[in-house]
């Protein structure tokens, strides 16, 4: 891969993507990235090489930018985020998650894409109390057993699995499967959880965490590129830190109370229009630790630049 | 860190006993972190306070210390009493009573990891989830797992069935033909008597969406005098492998299982009666309070 790319971002008002595009320019100052989101691109930082596009993700639209580029490299970092379930953006979610990856994957085939780099999530495991230690990525996607709104997150994981095999010969995909990524610039779930000034410590559990900095999970994406094959991978460290243990290290105050009894309050928050997501109880009870021996594999065993601790303490910094 | 509680119930010998047994361990899980929350400060402070209990209330007697030596083992045994607290014994007299100590991750049921405070309390005091990959992961560190393949069946027996062994389960033999980890048989006396059973509850424990749950007269378990044996290590055969045939598995599940009730057998003929924990000191006092009044 010496020669110019010309790489499509899909999501790009993100940022891990914009983390992503500046590694790969920095490296590769005369490869071209072209990046699109459907949310506002105003924020996104002028780059040398980097094309910002606002872009609904319809079908039209899609087609024309496939056939105006050659892309070499496509990275689907556009996933909705499942942290909020109201049913708009369930719906939204649906249509952008799983209708718009396959629109997406159906046109790389078509326009001979040579490598495809999908971000997916590490919560198709699901948290269930009998989740063995160390997830393979051989696991079963369970998430949608217990929570069968996180259908769209499972769901387009398994298309992206099964269109990989299907054009293993002719297209190197690589589909990830990160645990807690974390950050300044990240604005997940957990992130917003931890980094708050109080949490809800739970008294009756304390599950084991994997974190990732977002730093290190932009750094697996630009690997990715030219060092990892075909294949589903887990994205963690070899680490692991119990929750609490998770928000002293931040210094965020953590109130104790009994999860089993947030079930309830969470339905009454409901009626007040404030949406806990009912399937983020379930990892504040049970762990769900993924293992990393297959990308350790391509990238070695310290492919990780910041500790748990590290990027706990960064967390801070927001 | 030692937990350095004092404890007025506890004599100085056992006091010193688990001092010396816990710098051990400290120095052994120095460099090991457990994705269960092992705790090895709770483990101390629970094996104090519990002390009496094993050591002057169900008298627990340890046998076959001779044949465990310092490596993991698959630690197999009958499971009796209502409530399984056969496991937590065995559990102290491996600590306890076994050079060098150890702590045994018991494989404990599904349902009761889910639990609200007791999973997680569970799981810091060792006990971990029964799992094919949970346990290989703990033998691939070292650890020995202490494994009921009766499972639920083998605590909520009615009377009549106490101490006869209901069938092994074979996914344990499966893990110890994967890992080439020897079987250490074990069996309990004494347990089955801790919780007379009453009535099995089983509408109760399917609507409540646990395994069963037996109730029993008592609140707290009968000072049942409590023996520990410990077999021969049954060495694991070198032409089989974790996908030999069911019908082979089925065979040395067996022959384990025929070594434990032979073993039951033997502990059943040994054992001390069972008033005899209360008979004595009840007589002790009676005899001393005799001799006070014959001599006034």
């Amino acid at each position: 891969m010496s020669q110019p790319q010309k790489i499509l971002i899909i999501g790009i008002a993100g940022g891990l993507a914009q983390m992503t595009a500046r590694l790969i320019l920095t490296e590769h100052p005369d490869w071209e990235i072209l990046g699109i989101d459907s949310r506002d691109i105003a924020k996104v930082p002028p780059l040398k090489g980097l094309t910002s596009l606002e872009l609904k993700y319809s079908r039209g639209n899609f087609e024309n930018l496939f056939r105006t580029h050659q892309f070499d490299v496509v990275y689907h970092l556009g996933r909705i985020s499942h942290s909020s379930n109201t049913q708009n953006v369930l719906a939204k979610r649906i249509e952008l998650s799983v209708m718009g990856t396959n629109r997406i994957l159906e046109l790389c085939e078509r326009s001979a894409v040579k490598k495809v780099i999908i971000l997916s999530t590490f919560h198709v495991y699901g948290a269930l109390p009998d989740n063995s230690i160390f997830l393979k990525e051989d696991a079963p996607l369970r998430a949608s057993l217990r929570h069968p709104e996180l259908r769209d997150v499972v769901e387009m994981d398994q298309i992206c699995t099964n269109w990989m095999w299907k054009n293993q010969n002719s297209i190197s995909t690589v589909v990830l499967r990160p645990c807690n990524i974390i950050g300044t610039q990240i604005h997940n779930a957990m992130t917003r959880f931890l980094a708050g000034p109080i949490a809800l410590s739970p008294a009756d559990y304390n599950p084991f965490f994997q974190f990732i900095h977002e730093f290190d999970m932009a750094h697996v994406l630009y690997k990715s590129l030219k060092d990892v094959p075909t294949g589903t991978y887990n994205v963690a460290g070899d680490d692991f830190i119990a929750l609490r243990e998770a928000l002293s290290v931040i210094g965020t105050r953590g109130i104790p109370f009994p999860i089993v009894l947030a079930g309830g309050l969470n339905s009454a928050l409901k009626r007040l229009n404030i949406d806990v997501p009912d399937y983020l109880l379930d990892y504040l009870k049970f762990s769900c630790l993924i293992s990393n021996h297959e990308l350790q594999k391509h990238l070695g065993p310290n492919f990780l630049r910041f500790s748990i601790k590290e990027a706990l303490e960064m967390i801070k910094l927001r | 860190m030692s937990t350095n509680e004092q404890h007025w119930f506890l004599n100085p010998e056992d006091d010193a006993k688990i001092t010396e047994v816990f710098a051990t361990l400290r120095e052994r899980y120095k460099n090991y972190k457990d994705p269960w929350g092992f705790n090895i400060d709770l483990c101390e402070s629970a094996l104090r306070k519990l002390m009496p209990l094993y050591r002057s209330y169900f008298k627990v007697r340890v046998f076959g210390k001779e044949h465990v030596q310092d490596k993991p083992y698959l630690i197999v045994g009958n499971h009796t009493g209502q409530i399984p607290l056969d496991g937590m014994l065995v559990t102290m007299a491996f600590a306890l009573d076994i050079s060098p100590p150890r702590i045994l991750r018991a494989m404990v049921e599904r349902f009761l990891a889910q639990l609200p405070f007791l999973g997680d309390l569970t799981a810091q005091t060792g006990s971990i989830l029964g799992d094919r990959a949970n346990c290989e992961y703990l033998i691939d560190h070292g650890e020995s797992i202490l494994v009921f393949p009766e499972g639920v069946r083998g605590i909520s027996k009615n009377t009549p069935d106490y101490y006869k062994l209901a069938s092994f389960s074979q996914g344990f033999y499966r893990i110890a033909l994967q890992k080439k980890t020897p079987i250490l048989p074990i069996c309990v006396i004494g347990a089955e008597e801790m919780f007379p059973l009453v009535f099995h509850a089983k509408k109760i424990a399917s609507m409540l969406k646990i395994p069963s749950l037996p109730l029993s007269a008592n609140l707290l378990p009968l000072p049942s005098p409590i023996d520990i044996y410990i077999g021969k290590e049954i060495p694991i055969p070198e032409h089989m492998t974790a996908d030999s045939s069911d019908k082979e598995i089925k065979e040395r599940v067996f022959h384990i299982e025929n070594t434990v009730k032979k073993m039951i057998v033997q502990g059943l003929a040994n054992r001390r009666p069972f008033f005899d924990s209360i008979r004595r000191p009840v007589s002790k006092f009676l005899i001393k309070e005799f001799r006070s009044k014959s001599s006034t």
